[in-house]
């Protein structure tokens, strides 16, 4: 590591380069929740931590128009879904699916059991399915709300969703996450 | 779907995803990427100037100092006592928004909005600008928000049916025109104003986080106020420690605004980024934990930043090993801050409060592993 005072001259051009006021502190209050929303998306923490980070490099390059928007989450979410997308398409080319992709922490065999489950359920959804139910039972989101994050109408997210849940019901890894 | 099915799926949802352990906050990755994106958007030739341009503003905003608010049109009227904005009880708990000077005593003033005393929100006169909190367990379900308005307006209208009246309060110097209310967090906020003038927008409130699915009440970040965009981000900064552990050099730095106090910890080439409350000279302690190497213990040193109460004059940090560290706290902005890092060996056992004759004010054991914690000496 540098010298202390080369870290704080490092400082302004973290928290207040041009158009970049406030970016920091909205960067650090919505890192968490971009995580976790993009690993329900993904599966994939890492894959998450990357599409967290280009949702909020893209917020920074739009900063003066991000900070003023009425719902900065919103733009937030809609680059999520977006690139999450992309890299599913550019995954779907270039890997060959591997096995369950870790669980976020370790835990009570069972929990663990049923994350595991819940993450093998979601990856038999199309990637469209995938983001409306996670955007729907984790994010609490109307179905306005979602058309908005996947550039759709509220009736397609309906119709969306109702395949969705069908799917799962008939999972059979979540049915076995629900026995355990 | 049923009612169960729908239940079960948010419930294993929570699981799955409610766990998964933020990891420090790469904001240089996010702005160096940023900063890419930028300049091939605009092109190499054009891009040395942008970041000539992006010096230049830094520097400004670093000499402008705190944000000068062109004045507000207030209306005239008498001034409303001790700066209550509004107060009631909320399900039995008394609430009191009121606009104050946050500063310690024999420093400039600095006002703010607090509720209940404590939890502050930098204000200045600026009509329009608007703020929402929560404080979970010490007044659970409910948000509390305020909103400037210009002098034509005398309220508004909250949730459809609450007209809540604006009052002028008056706080180191400054007048405001200002409305507060309580409102249920189970309930979207919705704020209207009746026969807006012209040239004044709809009020749009910023949305308070609850632990998901949203309908819950808990919110995520306790105490801390959410603002709307107009409201200048970032009021003051500092450096609140530095030092080496294992030869390689470390700092914990300040900056506050609208996002509360938010610290970073950089270390080991990693940074570990939080915000907290900010508190008032009688209000409680807000403990920040930023351990570089969360989830895993012991991966990392951690750093810890401490808003703390004027009379103190030193904070002692006893570490699981019986070692102590002796910090003394640093004034940034009229407020003293106390920071110091463990290393990942070991942990934080105790803190203690001393006075400046070294008599103990307080002392706590409840310190958080990760994130804030408040607490009251």
């Amino acid at each position: 590591m540098s010298d202390p005072r080369d870290e704080l001259a490092a400082v302004p051009d973290i928290i207040t380069t041009d158009g970049g006021e406030g970016f920091s502190a909205f960067a650090v209050s919505r890192w968490p929740g971009l995580v976790r929303l993009a690993f329900g998306l993904t599966g994939d923490r890492w894959m998450a931590e990357d599409i967290a980070q280009t949702a909020l490099a893209r917020a920074y390059v739009a900063w003066r128009r991000v900070s003023r928007a009425d719902d900065p989450d919103a733009y937030l979410r809609r680059i999520l879904v977006n690139a999450s997308h992309r890299r599913f398409r550019a995954r779907r080319v270039t890997e060959q699916p591997g096995d369950l992709p870790e669980t976020p922490v370790d835990g009570p065999a069972d929990l663990v059991g049923e994350r595991a489950a819940l993450l093998a359920a979601l990856r038999q959804l199309p990637p469209r399915q995938r983001a409306v139910v996670v955007l729907r039972y984790w994010e609490d989101l109307t179905d306005a709300q979602i058309g908005a994050a996947l550039g759709c109408s509220p009736g397609t997210v309906r119709s969306q969703l109702s395949r969705a849940l069908a799917k799962l019901r008939t999972s059979s890894a979540l049915a076995e996450g629900d026995d355990a | 779907m049923t009612a169960t099915e729908d239940r079960e799926l948010r419930r294993a949802m929570r699981g799955l995803l409610q766990d998964v352990p933020p990891s420090a906050v790469p904001l240089e990755a996010i702005v160096r990427r940023g900063k890419g994106i930028r300049l091939r958007r605009a092109g190499a030739a054009v891009g040395g100037l942008a970041l000539a341009g992006i010096v230049a503003a830094t520097t400004l905003a670093l000499a402008g100092g705190r944000h000068q608010a062109a004045p507000a049109t207030v209306p005239v009227g008498p001034v409303a006592p001790g700066g209550v904005i509004a107060q009631g009880v909320a399900d039995g708990h008394p609430w009191r928004l009121a606009a104050q000077n946050i500063a310690d005593p024999g420093y400039p003033c600095l006002p703010g909005i607090t509720i209940n005393g404590t939890d502050a929100d930098w204000v200045y006169p600026a009509p329009g600008t608007a703020g929402v909190v929560a404080l979970g367990p010490a007044l659970p379900g409910f948000g509390f928000g305020f909103i400037q308005l210009p002098a034509d307006i005398n309220g508004v209208t909250v949730n459809g049916h609450d007209r809540v009246q604006a009052v002028i309060v008056a706080a180191c110097g400054d007048r405001y025109h200002i409305v507060g209310f309580a409102y249920p967090l189970t309930v979207p906020l919705r704020v209207t104003v009746v026969n807006p003038p012209p040239g004044w927008s709809t009020v749009t409130m910023p949305v308070i986080s609850t632990q998901p699915p949203s309908a819950a009440t808990t919110p995520e970040n306790p105490g801390l106020w959410i603002n709307t965009a107009s409201v200048p981000d970032q009021e003051a900064s500092g450096i609140l420690a530095s030092g080496h552990l294992s030869g390689q050099e470390w700092l914990i730095w300040l900056m506050t605004g609208a996002a509360g106090d938010c610290y970073a910890f950089n270390g080991a080439g990693n940074q570990m980024g939080s915000c907290g409350p900010m508190s008032t000279p009688t209000g409680p302690e807000t403990i920040v934990a930023l351990p570089l190497g969360f989830p895993n213990p012991g991966s990392g040193a951690t750093g810890y930043a401490v808003q703390v109460s004027p009379g103190t004059a030193h904070l002692k940090a006893v570490l699981s090993d019986g070692s102590v560290e002796l910090v003394t706290p640093r004034v940034v902005d009229g407020r003293k801050y106390a920071a110091f890092i463990v290393p990942s060996s070991l942990r934080l056992s105790r803190l203690i409060w001393l006075d400046a004759r070294g008599r103990i004010i307080a002392s706590t054991t409840a310190l958080p592993p990760y994130g804030y914690v408040q607490f009251q000496p």
